[in-house]
């Protein structure tokens, strides 16, 4: 074996030691487990003797606490465990004794213990755990001031010069670091090993790990040499690409990946704790970093930069953003002509969580609700109990029990119970989140960071520490609220459903009906919300489509020579059975995001600071059929829109109404890009929802691609009248037979790319309508529950008042009246909280007010459906009593 | 149930264990006993309370004796032998048992 002597786990030989304290036998006890210890270990194997070691000492020491002697000679452990042990004991016997009812107990303590550890686990990364950096609070986020209602990134980014001037001048930053916002736009195409692979990359500045505080797991991050424009090809890997294309192999550092046709030396290989995109770019896949010049070449580009800064010790955000708002002021002085000057700084953490913060407390205030559901459902179910326990802990009060050690005997097993559904509720938790941090391209950031750890279940089992106690509590000083004489003397019933426990009851369905309302409303809200999302009309046809991203293997010299490459790619897929339609576009919707700015000839100069600029595409003249957008007026592009020819562009119609209220847009021009080129308005297309589904269309100018040569590379998207997976391979092949170089394994369907954009917005709306479900069974469940009790408990005053005259439906109609005065008062409670919390809530719907009456009025028709609903059994039975049986049971 | 010697039955099992054992016996060695030939599963718990009772009615007396055994770790050994007085209540218990079985028909032994 592995080890000569081996020794028993020492926690469970101490407890055992304290419990036996008192025992002159301890010793020749403590011998026997290790002798059979070792047995087990040299026959069984170290784990399974360990397993048995931890089992038998732990349930040795409770049974020798639990029956030792009860007046113990000196204090220490036992004289404090003894009792409690004996109460332990008692308790579990009468846990064993109920088992139904203790398992329902604890699956619906599992349940909102679950729910709660769940949404903890989700909300941890973002919101409760620190940012996987180097002393993550000192860093900000610096991006460029935005305009009030302006959503484009390029009204966000900075130019690459404003990042000289702040290093340079800004005395609040240890360093500060950027990456471009537009890296997306590029595709590598690794070449050289193996099928060609197209790579997502990041252009990262040089000192981007430096100030983050990351350290490569092999390697090192970039070189100053490699960060200058020119500089030699660096790439840094993302630890799960090394993982699955080099098998972690460290030998891949120092030598040369082919990307794009340049060879790149592999730097480092980034750790296993960094996914750029997780914390960038949620949603995405990021495979590599390569080095982003902090150059005039890249100023030139305009607004494309993000940046991140790391404040020194006795710099606070609020310092560092007056400091910079003074440095941008005296540079706009110094040099008036300069444009996108701008900083706005905000604490990293803060940033990355925005974008979910409201959706993520609104998490975890619903897990919250759903636990007090429980709370509330279980002490129900308890209270009802009451009668039944009272009996027994009246005989246990005779024989000498007192009240405090009663109830803490009560207490103890609806702690048990909700600690066996701690056990449940984190087992839940754990298939739950599983689920959501494996799922694919959900827009939430750091989700592959989510699991059940020892925090999470740490709250498990504090929540169901608090459950237990407070479900326990009212309950238990019921049940040892005294008369015991008096309960004796009536014959074992117990004091049944005396007016105040039975108001008690009827309050905490109340209450539960509340909280159910409450979460209802928020689920009811979310969803309209959702299906209004669902309904916008986005101005194209998202369905039946495929896109590939063109990535050439060669560099072209002309525009000529691009857009006959890209001319014959369109017509050989356009000749694959099954294609329709075939359109060019360097930004397809609800992808790509930046915006242009322009001058209309002989308008107003500042109409492109008000409208925040135009959403440009770069098209072909298959574009709108494929894409479905209609053309409003004028003309689409022709075969004779090309080099030479005279510019033109398209227009929206909402932009065409907004850039010429005055009349038709046809006709017009406009001037924008470097070289000052004039272009006429020759058509009005269909508005299309660019950015998102939820966002204004803005203007929009299409461009014919044969006359502007502003794309690295053309997404080829595809109309089809057949399945995707039939499609795919027939337009695969046409497209290596034009470039047989060109990766075209990656693909994508413009109705994924929606899901994806509406995936944030999904993920939270199933978690809140599963939490409404289970709160709405609850509610559900309680009302049964009071009713039936109660309905139990009145028979023989129901069977006088039948017996006096009253009919099954006055029986009946006194039993409905009950549950919809109950209904409604938690209706009441329910809506007036809703009402309370439409703040919270406005931030995440769509189309829909936070006070929308048919959501309300839907809520308030399904609680009251449900409460009769669960009345139905026990005022059936009440209507069923028949006088002389209720009778004779008295 | 109680014998009529003042012994419970699983009380009897072990005295009867105790004295079985060729040599020395002590706590795991009866408790393999039980478990083999008596046909039942018996916790720790319940044999060392059981044996605390017996020591109480002075059928059994122990003693704690070093062990060189390396499996023990270090920790003695109990020894435990019948008193006289345990020695004579397993023979009254016998004696009633065999005064009530031997008025009985063969008992549903097929034969």
């Amino acid at each position: 074996m592995n080890d000569p002597v081996p020794s028993p786990p020492s926690l469970p030989r101490r407890l055992l030691e304290s419990a036996l304290a008192q025992d002159p036998a301890a010793p020749a006890i403590l011998g026997d487990l290790h002798e059979e210890f070792v047995g087990r270990w040299e026959r069984r194997g170290p784990t399974r003797a360990r397993l048995w070691y931890v089992r038998e000492a732990t349930l040795l020491a409770v049974s020798r606490l639990a029956h030792a002697p009860s007046a113990p000679s000196n204090g220490g452990l036992v004289a404090i465990a003894t009792p409690l042990m004996q109460d332990v004991a008692y308790a579990a016997r009468s846990l064993r004794s109920n088992p139904s009812f203790v398992l329902l107990t604890a699956a619906i303590v599992g349940l909102g213990v679950g729910a709660l550890t769940a949404a903890y686990s989700v909300v941890k990364p973002l919101l409760v755990a620190p940012l996987p950096f180097e002393d993550p609070g000192q860093l900000v986020w610096i991006q460029n001031e935005a305009v009030p209602g302006e959503n484009s990134l390029s009204a966000v980014t900075s130019r690459t010069s404003n990042l000289v001037d702040f290093r340079e001048r800004a005395r609040s930053f240890e360093g500060i670091t950027g990456y471009n916002a537009f890296s997306e736009q590029t595709v590598y195409t690794l070449t050289g090993s193996g099928e060609p692979e197209p790579l997502r990359g990041f252009g990262v500045a040089h000192d981007f790990l430096d100030v983050l505080g990351i350290e490569p797991t092999a390697g090192r991050g970039f070189s100053a040499a490699e960060g200058r424009w020119g500089g030699p090809g660096a790439v840094l890997l993302d630890y799960g690409f090394w993982q699955r294309r080099f098998a972690g192999d460290p030998g891949v550092v120092g030598t040369a990946l082919t990307l794009n046709g340049t060879p790149r030396e592999v730097v480092g290989i980034l750790p296993e704790g960094f996914d750029f995109a997780s914390i960038f770019r949620p949603g995405a896949r990021v495979d590599l970093l390569v080095p982003f010049p902090i150059a005039p070449e890249t100023d030139r580009w305009g607004n494309t930069a993000f940046f991140i800064g790391r404040l020194r010790d006795d710099a606070s955000p609020e310092s560092a953003q007056a400091e910079l708002q003074g440095l941008v002021a005296s540079l706009q002085q110094d040099q008036p002509d300069r444009w996108g000057l701008g900083a706005e700084i905000i604490p990293l953490r803060t940033h990355v969580a925005a974008p979910v913060r409201s959706s993520l407390l609104i998490l975890l205030g619903a897990a919250a609700a759903v636990l007090l559901i429980v709370c509330v459902n279980v002490s129900n179910m308890l209270l009802a109990r009451v009668p039944g326990r009272s009996r027994e802990m009246a005989v246990r009060a005779a024989l000498g029990a007192s009240r405090g050690r009663m109830i803490r005997q009560l207490l103890l097993e609806s702690t048990g119970t909700a600690m066996l559904g701690a056990l449940l509720g984190a087992g839940l938790a754990w298939v739950v989140v599983g689920f959501v941090s494996g799922a694919d391209g959900i827009q939430v950031p750091m989700l592959d960071q989510i699991r059940v750890d020892g925090s999470a279940l740490g709250i498990a089992a504090a929540a169901a520490l608090a459950t237990g106690l407070l479900v326990g509590l009212i309950p238990a000083l019921h049940v040892a609220g005294g008369g015991e004489a008096g309960i004796l003397r009536s014959g074992g019933r117990g004091h049944s459903g005396s007016r105040g426990s039975r108001r008690l009851r009827e309050a905490l369905v109340v209450a539960e009906l509340a909280l159910a309302c409450v979460l209802l409303v928020a689920g009811g809200l979310l969803l309209r919300s959702f299906q209004a999302v669902l309904d916008v009309e986005l101005g194209f046809e998202p369905a039946r489509t495929v896109a590939w991203q063109l990535n050439p293997s060669r560099d072209f010299e002309t525009l000529e020579e691009t857009s006959n490459f890209y001319r014959l790619a369109a017509d050989r897929v356009a000749e694959v059975p099954g294609v329709e339609a075939v359109g060019l576009s360097d930004a397809l919707p609800l992808g790509r995001n930046r915006t242009w700015g322009f001058q209309v000839v002989g308008g107003d100069p500042e109409l492109s600071e008000t409208t925040g600029g135009f959403y440009p595409h770069l098209v072909d003249d298959g574009y709108l059929p494929s894409m479905g957008i209609e053309v409003v007026e004028g003309r689409n592009f022709g075969s004779w829109d090309i080099q030479g020819s005279a510019p033109v562009v398209l227009m929206n119609a909402s932009g065409a109404t907004a850039l010429f209220p005055d009349g038709s847009a046809l006709g017009q021009r406009i001037l924008t890009g470097g070289e000052g080129t004039e272009w006429e308005v020759v058509g009005v297309v269909e508005d299309v929802r660019h950015l998102s589904p939820e966002l204004d269309p803005g203007v929009q100018v299409y461009f014919p691609v044969t006359q502007l040569w502003d794309y690295g590379t053309l997404d080829l998207l595809v109309r089809t009248s057949v399945p995707e997976d039939v499609i795919v391979p027939g337009v695969a092949t046409a497209l290596q037979e034009v470039d047989p170089a060109m990766p075209v394994q990656d693909h994508w369907t413009l109705e994924g790319q929606l899901r994806e954009v509406n995936s944030s917005r999904r993920f939270i709306l199933q978690v809140l309508v599963a939490f409404a479900g289970v709160a709405l069974i609850l509610a559900a469940l309680g009302i049964y529950g009071v009713l039936a009790v109660s309905v139990a408990e009145r028979g023989p005053e129901i069977s006088i008042r039948m017996a006096l005259g009253a009919s099954g439906p006055d029986v009946v109609k006194r039993v409905l009246g009950r549950t919809l005065a109950l209904a409604a008062a938690g209706i009441v409670v329910g809506t007036a909280i809703s009402l309370g919390l439409s703040d919270l809530l406005r931030s995440l719907l769509f189309g829909v007010e936070a006070t929308d009456w048919v959501t309300f009025g839907g809520i308030w028709l399904l609680l009251f459906g449900v409460a009769v609903f669960s009345a139905a059994v026990p005022a059936t039975r009440a209507a069923r009593v028949r006088g002389i049986r209720a009778l004779r049971v008295e | 149930m109680m014998s009529p010697a003042g012994l419970g039955e699983f009380e009897l099992l072990v005295l009867l264990s105790i004295l079985r054992q060729a040599q020395d016996p002590y706590a795991n060695r009866v408790r393999e006993d039980l478990e083999t030939h008596a046909e039942r599963r018996v916790t720790r718990g319940a044999l060392y309370r059981t044996l605390d009772r017996l020591t109480e009615k002075g059928l059994v007396a122990w003693e704690l004796e070093a062990s060189e055994v390396p499996a023990r770790g270090g920790h003695p050994m109990r020894r435990i032998r019948v008193t006289p007085e345990g020695l004579a209540a397993a023979q009254r218990s016998r004696e009633i048992m065999r005064t009530f079985f031997s008025g009985l028909d063969p008992l549903g032994d097929r034969p």
